[in-house]
């Protein structure tokens, strides 16, 4: 066993574990690599956690808007090439009936998160008091998840940062967060997250007010990702979800007292309509 | 009489009301006929209008009491808010149903006012079977008795006074036919505005 | 001698129905002469084993159809003054109370006091049988029985049905020319002479009272409050026992009934008896320096309304 001092923290590794580093111990590891050891730098920040905000930082931008009544969470969903099927990947998704998540980042990283936040939305909860999670339970889950990521020897932090919004019953109102590798979390009445974030964040800055509208957000979503999208918008490379009213329509509520979905994934026809509306 | 549900003895009530709830049980503690304490309550109040009552072996009756009261704390800290009676009775549910193959031997009940001051009751098996009821739920070693008196006393729509002289008409006249039931009651009268605890003199035989 | 335990003797419990000749010289089960001529048995191998399977009398089968009364507190004690008899009246079948109301005393005959304890039926059907059997010895003899007698008969009785289920635990009590006497006679032919007895569930919680509180000097009010307050204490700690109580008190003219109180209600009169005892206690000056610092006067808990903790 070797024992090696690197900035503030003692770590020590085995000498096959050293030998997987390349032998240098250095803070620039290419973030996607197999084995780190958790390091800071002379800043005391902890770069792992670093890397993983530089990869959403490169990632496409994710948008959400709070409105009155519901929540818009917005992303592209970039093709690289015409031969790509690309109508199968999703990138906003249900975590409960009343809660919805999208990300930017690492895509692979996004899908885990979405089956640990599914999963822990029924262990950790609704197997226990028979309802779902609040939206507040379920980010502090995730970002419980996520933390522990940063923490843990031999897994690298999540390369994702999180938008999370939901209906919360109890306050009856509805509520959005942004979750970061790190493990904090943050709660929004609009963001932006991604390559563009800081010039959709201004322009949501200048565009959200208490009035807003769950329509009025959507089309101030379209906006902001209309200043982040390099070619054309259009319903099949945007994906878009809102939290809004139940749908007591949905197969096995209607005639019922138990409150139908909130979430509901617009569809590229439904999308188009609103871009053409613009 | 080695029945763990009626080594120690006692009895539980709750019922619905206008607007309002209540809730009651003896204060006997016994060790088959040998009465131990007059002081040992049945009734917990986890939320500002949410009880818990607690009927059958007394070493579970206070384990239980114990590890409700930690998961209602610790779900007050995380959730900002009072739990709800319908989701105490969701973890009263899944927390016996834990112990399906080495259950707890109670009979809990649970009685409050949900959001909007909706009064809520039901009644649980030793593993978990929630029974929901719309009037009255009994519990204890005078169920039998306390199904009688509910019976023929209850009646829907009570004012918080009435409800309180029946589930406590319906406790007393009930206690006093079962031999390990009694030495003490108490009763809670729960309305939105307030929570009126009552101690009752009964019968010490 | 022979021909006399011939004609006294009760037949054997086996007794064929088809020679049993009711009411042809007497009534029901008895002959001419007034005894007992055998039960009726069911016609099965073994009885007593058929017995067991619907009663508890034997406590040996839980599952047991009839239950059968088995709680209870009775006391009787000898004194200057004669015989205090006090009981409880409740009647159980298992946890249930089935009754508050029952008189577990009964009155032989104007001398002669049995109380009830175990089954309820035994104890009725024997001792009433037992007051006829006294009454024809009166007749026969033109004097009245002795207790020992009396209880002795009983005892031979009982004993001839050992092993069948018969449960009872029984004192009789009377004033004869030797003066007051106490029996106990239970159903497993047990007969003893004593001046302090208590029998049943609540027997241990009265003797507790007894013991502390007996001498054979007590004045008559004394004695009669000692018998209440043992019955009470029993009553109030055994879930068996409760109530009411009825208090006797044997003298040479005979026995007399002192009344039929709550139990409850004397026990808050005995609680409040104590309270106000400590409170004067304290006010002593002097003397309630050493009293109030061990045994302050202590809050009236159990029966004030709590205002709301939160």
């Amino acid at each position: 066993m070797v024992y090696l001092k690197v900035g503030h923290m003692t770590c020590h590794m085995t000498s096959l574990e050293l030998a997987r580093t390349g032998g240098n111990l250095v803070n620039e590891v290419n973030y996607i690599g197999l084995w780190q050891i958790v390091n800071t730098n002379n800043s005391g920040k902890l770069v792992q956690i670093e890397y993983a905000l530089n990869a959403v930082k490169q990632g496409v931008t994710a948008i959400a808007i709070k409105s009155g009544n519901g929540i818009v969470l917005a992303t592209e969903r970039k093709a690289n090439s015409v031969l790509l099927k690309n109508d199968t990947n999703s990138k906003v998704e249900l975590i409960t009936p009343d809660i919805g998540m999208t990300y930017s980042g690492m895509g692979p990283d996004f899908r885990v998160l979405v089956d640990k936040a599914r999963k822990l939305a029924h262990t950790n909860y609704k197997r226990i008091y028979n309802e779902y999670p609040p939206v507040k339970i379920l980010v502090q889950e995730i970002a419980k998840v996520m933390q522990e990521s940063t923490q843990s020897g031999g897994i690298r932090p999540f390369g994702v940062s999180l938008l999370v919004g939901g209906y919360d019953q109890h306050s009856e109102s509805f509520q959005l967060y942004q979750v970061d590798p790190s493990g904090s979390y943050f709660p929004w009445k609009a963001t932006a997250i991604g390559k563009s974030s800081v010039s959709a964040k201004t322009f949501l800055e200048k565009r959200w007010n208490e009035n807003l509208e769950l329509d009025d957000a959507i089309h101030v979503a379209l906006l902001a990702l209309k200043e982040s999208v390099d070619g054309e918008l259009t319903g099949e490379n945007l994906d878009i979800s809102v939290v809004s009213e139940p749908q007591q329509q949905s197969l096995g509520f209607l005639g019922t007292d138990v409150a139908g979905p909130r979430f509901k994934k617009l569809s590229a026809e439904e999308i188009n309509d609103r871009l053409d509306a613009l | 009489m080695s029945d763990p549900f009626s080594i120690n003895g006692g009895a539980a009530v709750a019922m619905v009301g206008k607007d309002c709830i209540a809730i009651a049980c003896d204060t006997r503690l016994g060790s088959q006929s040998l009465g131990l304490a007059n002081n040992f309550e049945k009734v917990f109040q986890m939320g500002k209008t949410t009880f818990l009552g607690l009927t059958g072996l007394a070493t579970d009756v206070i384990t239980l009491r114990e590890d409700f009261r930690l998961k209602n704390n610790l779900y007050k800290l995380r959730e900002e808010r009072e739990m709800e009676p319908k989701t105490l009775a969701n973890l009263v549910s899944t927390s016996l149903y834990e112990r399906r193959f080495g259950p707890y031997f109670v009979s809990p009940i649970v009685a409050g006012l949900g959001k909007g001051g909706q009064p809520f009751i039901c009644g649980f098996d030793l593993i978990g079977c929630i029974d929901f009821a719309k009037d009255f739920i009994v519990s204890g070693t005078a169920s039998d008795q306390l199904y009688g008196t509910c019976e023929s006393l209850y009646e829907p729509n009570l004012e918080p006074e009435d409800l309180f002289e029946t589930i406590s008409q319906a406790l007393l006249n009930a206690v006093d036919r079962d031999a390990l039931s009694g030495w003490g009651a108490v009763v809670y009268v729960v309305t939105k505005e307030k929570v009126v605890r009552r101690v009752l003199r009964t019968r010490q035989d | 001698m022979e021909a006399l335990v011939q004609r006294l003797a009760p037949p054997p419990a086996h007794v064929d129905p088809d020679e049993y000749d009711l009411g042809a010289d007497g009534e029901g089960n008895l002959n001419a002469l007034g005894v007992v001529r055998g039960m009726q048995v069911p016609r099965v191998p073994d009885p007593a084993a058929f017995l067991s399977t619907y009663t508890n009398s034997m406590s040996q089968n839980p599952q047991a159809k009839i239950k059968l009364e088995h709680g209870t507190t009775t006391l009787a004690f000898r004194f200057r003054g004669g015989i205090i008899v006090s009981v409880d009246s409740r009647a159980t079948a298992g946890s249930y109370i089935a009754s508050g109301t029952v008189k577990k005393v009964i009155e032989i005959n104007k001398y002669l006091l049995g109380t009830m304890a175990g089954g309820a039926a035994d104890c009725q059907y024997w001792e009433t049988y037992l007051g006829m059997r006294c009454r024809m010895h009166e007749l026969r003899n033109k004097e009245r029985i002795s207790v020992a007698a009396a209880s002795k008969l009983l005892a031979n009785i009982v004993y001839e049905y050992k092993g069948q289920g018969l449960s009872m635990g029984t004192m009789i009590c009377g004033w004869d020319k030797t003066g007051p006497a106490i029996f106990y006679v239970d159903s497993e032919g047990t007969r003893l002479k004593g001046d302090v007895f208590a029998v049943g569930s609540g027997a241990t919680f009265a003797y507790g009272v007894l013991d502390q509180g007996y001498s054979w000097d007590l004045s008559d009010e004394d004695a009669q409050e000692l018998g209440r307050r043992a019955i009470v204490a029993a009553g109030h700690r055994d879930a068996y026992s409760g109530n009411t109580n009825n208090l006797f008190h044997v003298r040479e003219d005979g026995w007399e009934f002192l009344g039929n109180k709550d139990i409850s209600e004397l026990w808050y009169k005995y609680e409040q008896e104590k309270r106000d005892a400590r409170v004067a206690a304290a006010a002593q000056p002097g003397s309630g320096e050493g009293a109030q610092g061990e045994n302050p006067a202590r809050p009236t808990t159990e029966v004030q309304s709590v205002p709301m903790e939160e």
